[in-house]
């Protein structure tokens, strides 16, 4: 066996510096990354909404985008700290913020419309796909955020999944947003939901087995 | 270990022979049933502090980050080796938990009090660390009583929120 004194010289040798922000620099990199790959996925796959710039000037696009954006930032920011040891976020009840905003629009909504078309909005016309799509596009930001959240130190293995793959989740939606034609609240409150609800759960499975170092 | 970070070689071999010594004890305490890995386990952390390094936070205390590295080791030994943590072992931890806060503490309130201003922690030091009364402190130190006082609590305010952080 090596000893200490010997390990401290290999280690101290050739001394790289740490920059303030690697940590952040390097959760970063491994998000944009993930995001430019799902992005090629839409764009390759499922191609980008046909009406998109029409849907520009509309609310429900951008109710969308900003409700998966704001639970996005949340989770990514709880993300980085949990990649330090033994840090844990306080604020995540914030989550309940963006959720209940929405939930509150979507029965606006239903409110202004008549009862015969409420299950046709909750359903849209691809329920059914929306949250898989999402949580498939979740799995090479989930892939890439793992990778770098494996150079640091988190100490609680669940709980960093678990936000890893809500921060994947969530920014799947965002990208999913370019492609999905849907625009009633009611079904991005459910649908989209549902699939970052799958890529937290997988995080959660898995991040204790992919985590440890 | 910020002039570590900053890549001074020097500073931070000399760091890590002081974490060696600090880790070893806490090993030690906690793995009494098997002293051959201890030395393994310090390497082990040694090596963990070096290549996870970018995870200290330098608002934050240098050696509870430390003890979390460690304290992680160690559970991921016991992970790896067997199953469950004896009772009996269970108790050690527990019972050596306080040496980790003395060692902490011992560490920390010197670059805690640093990040004070001069007088407030000339102050602290005189009355809480070495013992000297208001009286003494406010003489020796050419202020007046009210002064000590009023700079030890705005010290201690200070140094409360810095160690309980957000």
């Amino acid at each position: 066996m090596m000893d200490s004194e010997a390990l401290i010289r290999s280690l101290s040798e050739d001394l790289q510096p740490v920059p303030r922000q690697a940590l952040s620099r390097l959760v970063s990199g491994g998000l944009i990354i993930g995001v430019i790959l799902s992005l090629g996925v839409v764009a390759g796959t499922l191609g980008f909404r046909a009406d998109f710039l029409t849907a520009l000037q509309e609310p429900g696009f951008w109710i969308k985008l900003v409700y998966a954006a704001s639970i996005a930032s949340i989770a990514i920011l709880a993300t980085l700290r949990l990649g330090r040891p033994n840090q844990a976020p306080k604020w995540l009840w914030m989550l309940a913020a963006p959720i209940t905003i929405l939930g509150f629009l979507g029965i606006m909504e239903l409110s202004a419309a008549p009862q015969s078309h409420w299950m046709s909005m909750w359903l849209g016309k691809t329920a059914a796909k929306c949250p898989f799509l999402v949580f498939a596009l979740s799995l090479p930001i989930f892939a890439a955020l793992l990778l770098s959240l494996r150079r640091l130190a988190p100490t609680r293995l669940r709980f960093a999944g678990g936000m890893a793959g809500l921060a994947a989740g969530a920014c799947a939606a965002m990208i999913y947003c370019l492609h999905c034609p849907e625009s009633s609240t009611l079904f991005v409150f459910t649908w989209y939901s549902l699939g970052m609800l799958l890529s937290t759960a997988v995080g959660i499975l898995t991040g204790p087995r992919l985590l440890r170092w | 270990m910020t002039a570590a970070l900053e890549g001074s070689e020097p500073d931070y071999a000399s760091l890590l022979r002081e974490l060696v010594l600090l880790l070893r004890a806490f090993f030690r305490k906690r793995m009494s049933d098997r002293f051959d890995d201890v030395e393994d386990m310090v390497q082990e952390t040694l090596i963990a502090i070096h290549t996870r390094r970018l995870t200290y936070d330098r608002t934050r205390a240098f050696t509870p980050w430390v003890f979390s590295i460690a304290r992680y080791k160690m559970i991921d030994l016991h992970r790896r080796t067997r199953r469950t943590v004896p009772i009996e072992g269970l108790e050690d931890i527990l019972l050596s938990e306080g040496f980790e806060d003395v060692v902490n503490a011992s560490v920390d309130i010197n670059s805690l009090l640093e990040t004070l201003p001069q007088k407030q922690a000339r102050l602290i030091r005189a009355t809480r660390l070495e013992g000297a009364s208001v009286a003494e402190a406010a003489a020796a130190n050419r202020v007046g009583q009210s002064d000590v006082k009023v700079s030890v609590h705005r010290g201690m305010k200070a140094l409360a929120l810095k160690v309980g952080g957000k």
